[in-house]
């Protein structure tokens, strides 16, 4: 399973954090969010299980003052409560959840950045955040 | 021509041709209403939604020495049921919320509960007469407990209903599910193609006593819907059904987030083919159905219609409001429908269930008339303080001091040369501001604004005030220029008016 990471670095560095990442470890992860708040940048990608590994042994981090943070987090759906009904999909952000062919709903986890939009919205609590 | 008797016959033999609404659509579509008509004997159509005008009726039995819950008070897993009939009989509505856990868990809940054949904790109270002299009561009971537990639910099935979206700066918690700002999405509810009404619209066939499918059980209906309103296609029907032989699968309790609980109702109806207009209705594709995208932004009775959708862009996931394309959230499962409708499909095939012809037809005259209000809510408007000073942006932050001093203001709106809104400024931003260094109001002010609308009612401002905890709001004419201010002070004269 790939594994999602949070990247975070004050907001004074600015730069091309992602194309940095990429030049100086060679490794290609898929950015699934790009955040600026006031604390400075956020980037939500995706990498291997072992990649992760990779990019936080790397001095890569240090030089650059970038925080690394794995998100533990996955979304959970209960298929045997989910009805289908569809009340999520139209609050996803990412285009994570849809309805497919036959009308059951998708969950693309791959897609989703954990914003929680969904969990609440569900009639039947189908959805759950669960930490692992 | 045929009857609802040769229909019967056909399925006691095990010959009658039986079709979804969906395969319905696709043979009209090849061949023809008329041809239809002849090869087709039965459509079958389904629908699940949450249906908040559902329940049902319970009988407890008596207890020993008997107790007169009716008059008194009746909880079921600490959801209040009516008590306002004989002895040990209740109505437990799907929209009563727990006392003690909210919206997490309802009258739905419970039913859905029973029907899964759980314990489920009753207590009463009643006031004591001589025959029935007991004054409280703590028990479980389960459905198998219970004489009689009959869902009955005064509307649903709805013919059509309107999609909604919101215009507003902020999200909001409907009954038509989360909306969120800015038309930032859309949701609509029924089955579109599947939906039981819309395939005959004119009620030749659905009428008093048709059995149905409902809850996974056989139902029937009981008369017209609340609210049944034929003229402008939003029919209704009332169902009832007995609710120890349904199935959990099409009876789901639900919470519908920051509104309420609701119970999912599963419910197919059989449409007789008796000739080629029948046919025609039920072979109708969703192109063809229409309903208005409503924007439940403005907290008004009549809703202004965003614009016209037809059940396909709807079904489609993604539509049109504005310039942008937004997604779209069904409420209610089409998966589900689809299972209905192929359910009620075997068994009609197996000749499990037979037809039954209506013994009263719906009314097709009915209007849905608004409540009658003996004082109507007053405008906004109405009430608003319209001396209101504002200040510009290039305001230096010493003048609004002043002018927030003297006054005795609490906020001052900033407004441009054409008097629109763009921000406002409180006595809190002008003391953080001390030694930023700032001087232009511009530079401090609040951007995003609370604001209320000339024509809106006061009730939804008032909501508004409470829920951002603000004791005032700038109002806006439609121009989006500032033409007074609504405080709480304003609110609570007219509280003292209206008593
Ligand atoms: S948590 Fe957010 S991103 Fe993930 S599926 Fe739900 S709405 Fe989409
Ligand atoms: S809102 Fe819940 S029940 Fe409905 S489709 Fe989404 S997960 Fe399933």
């Amino acid at each position: 399973m790939r594994r999602k990471v949070l990247l975070r670095c004050s907001r004074e560095r600015g730069g091309p954090l992602l194309a940095e990442l990429v030049k100086e470890t060679g490794l290609l992860p898929h950015l699934l969010r790009a955040d600026l708040t006031a604390r400075g940048s956020e980037l939500l990608i995706s990498l291997e299980e072992e990649e992760v590994e990779t990019l936080r042994t790397s001095s890569f981090l240090k030089e650059k003052g970038v925080e690394l943070r794995e998100i533990k987090r996955t979304l959970q759906l209960d298929r045997e409560s989910c009805t289908d009904c569809g009340a999520c999909i139209s609050l996803c952000p990412t285009g994570a959840l849809r309805l497919g062919e036959d009308y059951s709903l998708q969950l693309e986890e791959e897609r989703c950045v954990f914003c929680g939009l969904c969990v609440p919205a569900c009639p039947v609590r189908a959805l759950k955040m669960g930490e692992f | 021509m045929k009857t609802v008797a040769e229909i019967n016959e056909k399925i006691r033999r095990g010959e009658a041709v039986v079709v979804t609404a969906e395969e319905m659509v696709e043979i009209v579509k090849e061949k023809g209403a008329a041809a239809a008509a002849r090869e087709v004997d039965v459509v079958t159509t389904g629908t699940f939604g949450a249906m908040c005008s559902s329940g049902a009726f319970l009988n407890f039995g008596h207890a020993d020495p008997p107790i007169k819950l009716g008059g008194g008070e009746i909880y079921l897993n600490d959801v209040p049921a009516y008590a306002g009939l004989a002895a040990v009989d209740t109505y437990i509505g799907s929209t009563s919320i727990s006392r003690t856990r909210g919206m997490e868990y309802g009258g739905g809940h419970v039913i859905e509960d029973l029907v899964r054949g759980k314990e489920v904790e009753l207590r009463g109270r009643g006031y004591g007469t001589d025959c029935y002299p007991r004054k409280e009561i703590e028990t479980t009971i389960t459905i198998h407990d219970l004489n009689q537990a009959i869902l009955y639910c005064p509307r649903t099935a709805y013919q059509r209903y309107n999609a909604a979206t919101n215009s507003r700066d902020e999200t909001l918690y409907t009954y038509m599910g989360t909306l969120l700002p800015e038309y930032g999405n859309v949701t609509f509810s029924g089955a579109g193609v599947l939906g039981p009404l819309g395939r005959d619209p004119g009620y030749r066939t659905i009428g008093v006593g048709t059995r149905i499918f409902l809850g996974g059980a056989q139902g029937y209906i009981a008369w017209e819907g609340t609210q049944h309103y034929p003229g402008k296609g939003l029919g209704t029907i009332a169902v009832v059904g007995d609710l120890k032989r349904m199935d959990a699968r099409y009876l789901r309790g639900c919470t519908i987030h920051r509104y309420g609980t609701s119970l999912y109702v599963g419910l197919g109806i059989p449409i007789p083919i008796l000739d080629e207009e029948v046919a025609r209705t039920a072979g109708t594709d969703e192109t063809q159905l229409r309903t208005n995208l409503l924007d439940y932004g403005v907290p008004r009775r009549e809703r202004p219609v965003v614009r016209e959708v037809t059940y396909a862009e709807l079904r489609s996931g993604r539509i049109v409001v504005g310039k942008k394309e937004v997604p779209v959230s069904p409420l209610s499962s089409f998966r589900m429908a689809r299972e209905i409708a192929w359910t009620l499909k075997r068994w009609i095939e197996k000749g499990e269930f037979l037809l039954s012809e209506p013994v009263e037809r719906l009314p097709a005259d009915r209007v849905f008339r608004p409540m009658k209000q003996v004082a109507p809510v007053p405008l906004v408007r109405e009430v608003m303080t319209r001396q209101v000073v504002t200040v510009g942006p290039e305001c230096s932050i010493a003048e609004a001091a002043r002018i927030l001093a003297e006054k005795g203001f609490d906020h001052l709106p900033v407004v441009d040369e054409h008097r629109r809104l763009v921000g406002i400024i409180t006595s809190w931003d002008i003391a953080t501001s001390v030694g930023t260094g700032k001087t232009r109001v511009s530079e401090i002010m609040t951007r995003k604004v609370v604001t209320a609308r000339e024509d809106e009612p006061v009730d939804s401002v008032a909501r508004s005030l409470e829920l951002h905890s603000i004791s005032g709001v700038p109002v806006l004419n439609e121009r989006g220029e500032v033409t007074g201010v609504l405080t709480s002070d304003d609110l609570s004269k007219l509280v003292g008016r209206r008593r």
